[in-house]
């Protein structure tokens, strides 16, 4: 079976972040004492699914994980590892805000087996972050960093957002080299994307906030791939630059088409072209839960051509690519030819040129869209 | 067409017309300016000469009507056959409807033929207007008999005796010979018909002279074929008589003569001075045109027309593709389809490299353009991209006219010796305080006075002599901006005039794209290439490489305006949840990909070609 992980949704935030969609929510204290419960509840009840599938990472996302207590978090973690085939040596990333943890809870999370840590810092320009309403300071981040080192961690991922309303190339280049100078094991570096149903996406439709600069946004992502290879980075994924061996196991899961467990409100999970995922609503998560039903809110089957789609822009997303004998050669000869694409080996990987227009090279390499012969055997 | 007022029964038993003494009949139409009451007198003139509110006939009148359904029968009420009586006498009135808008001019012309009085209507409280003077002076020289009457006079902003005053000079009668009426409450209609049966003349005519009857109006019905309408000037019309159509030379048999009584009524014959229908038997609208003559086939039949006929012009020509690639058969038979009741409507197979296969178009005017857009797109399904309209170009090269209406088709400055583009007069009635701008503006679109005079001290007619192609952008919408909605236009055709004009293409990339191309006239064609390509900038979706979007002047650029390659379109975060969104996201994309049309290398939305196109009007003020 193929290496698989387990992904654990936790949909609290202490506040909601203006340009954020994800299934997280400001202000619901009473849930949280019980939210730990339901996922060992969730996962007791999955586990026979997943029996023989060895689980290669585990990942706490958010929402922001640090928000439960560090007792849960530590007892949903032990329980995982006792109810899954979880590997030895398995990841196991927390997520964190600045704002939400101290080196005693660091360590506390570390002991537990946490052993990865991925910090939403976002910018270190104290005005990009007021645009972003994110409630941290650039000091806090620094604070938090120092912190999570002193406590022994030594995989530590910081989250920057660029693009915001008001900042500069100049504004993003100091975040971006102060980054660096952290010495951090992996970097995700996000383009500011405005998702309509977000108070920043009724304000920019509202003409109150401008909409990012597609131009200077991409002029921000190609000095940040300057900076951080210099600095010994591998860009090896749209968003994503790790020291060699950083390389974050578990979201490789996701471009690789791994299989991956969802556990928590609205999370999602994939196996063997099924695709299922959970009801949003934190409380009607817990209901269900709790009544000992599956919390199943929807699902998907993948035919052979979404199934190649999915196959086609997750692996591009990397520099793992897709096989060269996946396309037809005419297709993607006009995009080695013009530098969105190179290829070694018989594999087709994006340039950082390609990984910037990366929709528009899946388009055009998938457009006749039936897969090829045999990939569904893969 | 008539809409029966409510409650109205026009049922009558018909013998009430029966053998009507040609000294009795009244052959008369209603002509007025758009919203000054026609219809509404109209309605009260059928309610006054049919006022039966009777329960039993108005179940009698629906009977019928359900009969006639079942006989297939839809002929519209375009002249009513109505019974009136004064002095004694039960007299017959036809009334004939006419078209009330500029680009049916020649319609309402052979309507006006066929009658021999018309009652000229004013609106109390707006007065003279374009369409007044324009229809007034259509029938004028038609040769009717003009009553003038003032409408509305109930309203309160009324001013019932200046509007008489100007009416009266108008028609060059003394202001208490102007009839006052108000249609909405019927004050005054009565006294209107007699006076109509006073003052317009009975018809004259020999029912022993070869026949000849006037086509003022015709109509496809499904179940029988072409219905037209006729006015007999001469002669005798029989049922089941074998007929010929002058200027079409089709021979067919009178199936059935009648008349609108106001229910299709079948009559053995229509005599001289009589209005009635008549059932071809044609299939076709294009054997039986307005202005045609019917007369007997053989020898027996006239050797002369009733003047005036004329094959319908088109004056405005627009591409219409569809809007989806595989829709070309469906617009085909949509057309084909239209043109069996529209003998005006021409149009010719276009292929255009940018929207593909369509038809070229012509019509009467912009109305007649909207009509059949809308009847194509509600009747018939169809999504269609229509191009900017232009007008029919005469270009002159070694001593011969080649006609041009599609303006890609416009041969490059030097390859001829002259361009023509046709003119009209237009007539436009205005309050003095907005002279300044109604000039401004017919100066802007080339316009040449030709005479002003002051109806009023408050309101001026000024006539100016304009190209068509200036017109039929935006001219009305300035105009009414301009004045607040206070100035009226009408307007006919002046002949051609040589102009300076040149065509301006548009290119994508090198590649031009011809449902772009524009005739205009020199002076413009810089302001028009600019404004275009500004345009086109902001609906070009940016493409993996810089696109230029010119506009020339055969060889030279005129205006240029570069769309820059896309450098981002890449889904910045997706992890697990995000991939199911993703992946729909991409194949929108895809989707939205496939609708565009390619030129060159350059996709380009079906939205841009629609705003573009729409744009062109607002481009060219």
């Amino acid at each position: 079976m193929s290496a698989a992980g387990i992904y654990v949704h936790v949909p609290f935030c202490l506040t909601r972040c203006g340009y954020c969609d994800f299934n997280a929510y400001a202000g619901l204290d009473h849930l949280r004492p019980h939210y730990a419960r339901a996922l060992i509840a969730e996962a007791e009840a999955a586990a026979p699914d997943w029996a023989g599938e060895e689980m290669v990472s585990i990942f706490l996302g958010g929402g922001t994980p640090t928000t439960l207590d560090p007792l849960d978090l530590t007892g949903v973690l032990a329980h995982l590892r006792d109810r899954f085939e979880v590997v030895e040596d398995a990841e196991a990333t927390i997520e964190a805000n600045p704002d939400t943890v101290d080196r005693e809870k660091l360590e506390a999370l570390l002991a537990a087996g946490f052993d990865r840590l991925s910090m939403g810092a976002q910018s270190f320009d104290r005005a990009v972050l007021a645009s972003l309403e994110r409630i941290h300071s650039p000091d806090s981040v620094r604070t938090a960093f120092k912190a999570a080192r002193e406590a022994g961690y030594q995989n530590v991922s910081l989250d920057l957002i660029y693009g915001a309303d008001g900042e500069s190339l100049e504004s993003w280049e100091r975040t971006v080299r102060e980054a660096v100078a952290l010495a951090l094991e992996h970097v995700s570096a996000y383009a500011l994307t405005i998702e309509p149903a977000t108070p920043l996406g009724r304000k920019i439709a509202a003409g109150l906030v401008p909409p990012p600069d597609p131009d200077l946004q991409a002029d921000m992502f190609a000095l940040a791939c300057d900076l951080f290879r210099d600095a010994g980075y591998r860009h090896y994924e749209v968003s994503n630059w790790a020291k060699p061996g950083y390389e974050c196991l578990h979201n490789m899961g996701y471009w690789e088409r791994r299989p991956y467990l969802g556990l928590g409100a609205g999370a999602h999970s994939y196996r063997d072209d099924h695709r299922w995922w959970n009801v949003r609503p934190p409380e009607e998560y817990m209901t269900l839960v709790g009544a000992g039903r599956r919390p199943t809110g929807g699902e998907e089957h993948l035919g052979p051509s979404d199934a190649f789609l999915e196959e086609v822009f997750l692996r591009l997303r990397t520099l793992e690519g897709i096989p060269a004998s996946w396309v037809e050669p005419e297709r993607a000869e006009p995009h080695l030819q013009g530098g969105l694409l190179s290829e070694a080996g018989g594999t087709l990987v994006p340039t950082e040129r390609g990984m910037l227009l990366l929709n528009e090279l899946v388009l055009s390499l998938t457009s006749a869209s039936t897969p090829p012969v045999g990939l569904l055997n893969m | 067409m008539y809409q029966w007022p409510s409650g109205t029964n026009p049922a009558r038993p018909y013998d009430r017309f029966a053998v009507t003494d040609i000294d009795r009949i009244r052959n008369f139409c209603i002509i007025a300016h758009i919203d000054h009451g026609k219809s509404t007198l109209a309605d009260r003139v059928l309610e006054l000469t049919h006022a039966v509110s009777d329960r039993d006939m108005r179940a009698q009148y629906l009977d019928k009507m359900d009969l006639e359904r079942e006989r297939g029968i839809t002929i519209k009420a375009q002249a009513v056959r109505l019974a009136h009586t004064a002095h004694g006498h039960t007299h017959e009135l036809n009334l004939i409807d006419t078209p009330g808008h500029v680009d049916f001019t020649y319609e309402v012309s052979r309507s006006l033929e066929a009658c021999e009085g018309a009652i000229l209507l004013v609106d109390a409280a707006q007065g003279i207007e374009a369409q007044t003077l324009a229809n007034y002076h259509l029938a004028r020289d038609a040769g009717l008999v003009i009553v003038p009457v003032v409408n509305k006079i109930d309203l309160p902003a009324a001013d019932p005796e200046s509007v008489a005053r100007d009416l009266a000079e108008l028609v060059g009668c003394a202001p208490d010979e102007v009839v006052r009426v108000s249609a909405k409450t019927g004050e005054g209609v009565p006294e209107l018909l007699d006076v109509v049966i006073e003052r317009v003349p009975p018809p004259q005519g020999d029912p022993s002279d070869p026949l000849r009857a006037l086509i003022f109006d015709s109509m496809f019905d499904p179940y029988r074929g072409v219905i037209v309408y006729v006015r007999v000037a001469d002669g005798t019309l029989a049922s089941r008589a074998r007929i010929r159509l002058m200027a079409t030379k089709v021979e067919t048999e009178a199936e059935e003569a009648g008349v609108m009584a106001p229910e299709a009524t079948p009559v053995g014959k229509l005599e001289p001075g009589e209005v009635g229908y008549l059932v071809t038997g044609l299939k076709d609208v294009h054997h039986a045109k307005v202005g045609d003559t019917v007369t007997l086939a053989g020898k027996a039949g006239a050797k002369m027309p009733l003047p005036g006929y004329r094959e319908p012009k088109p004056m405005v020509w627009s591409g219409l593709f569809p809007s989806e690639g595989g829709d070309y058969s469906e617009l085909r038979e949509a057309l084909d389809k239209l043109k069996l009741s529209d003998s005006s409507l021409v149009y010719e197979p276009e292929t255009s490299r940018a929207l593909g296969f369509g038809f070229r178009c012509g019509f009467l005017g912009l109305l007649h353009m909207d009509i059949v857009r809308e009847r194509l797109e509600r009747e018939f399904g169809l999504e269609l991209i229509a191009t900017a309209p232009n007008v029919e170009f005469h270009v002159l090269r070694n001593h011969e006219i080649s006609v041009v209406h599609n303006p890609s088709e416009m041969p490059q400055p030097g390859t001829y010796d002259q361009v023509k583009e046709p003119m009209v007069l237009a007539t436009i009635i205005a309050p003095t305080e907005y002279l300044g701008q109604v000039m401004d503006l017919c100066q802007s679109r080339r316009g040449e006075q030709a005479d002003m005079k002051y109806l009023t001290p408050e309101r001026a007619e000024v006539h100016y002599v304009l190209p068509l192609a200036e017109i039929i952008f935006d001219f009305f919408d300035q105009l009414k901006s301009r004045t607040r909605g206070y100035a009226s236009l009408d307007y006919e055709p002046f002949g051609y005039e040589p102009a300076d004009l040149v065509r301006v293409d548009v290119l994508l990339h090198g590649e031009p794209v011809d449902s772009f191309s524009s005739v205009v006239h020199r002076e413009k064609a810089y302001q028009y290439g600019k404004a275009m390509v500004e345009r086109l900038r902001g609906l070009i979706p940016r493409q993996m490489f810089d696109v230029a979007i010119q506009a020339t002047i055969g060889s030279r650029v005129i205006a240029r305006e570069t769309v820059k390659a896309k450098r981002k379109d890449v889904l910045a975060k997706c992890y697990g949840g995000d991939i199911t969104r993703k992946r729909k996201l991409l194949e929108e994309q895809k989707k939205g990909k496939a609708r565009m049309r390619r030129i060159g290398r350059v996709d380009v939305p079906q939205e841009a070609f629609i705003a573009a196109l729409r744009v062109d009007q607002k481009a060219k003020s």
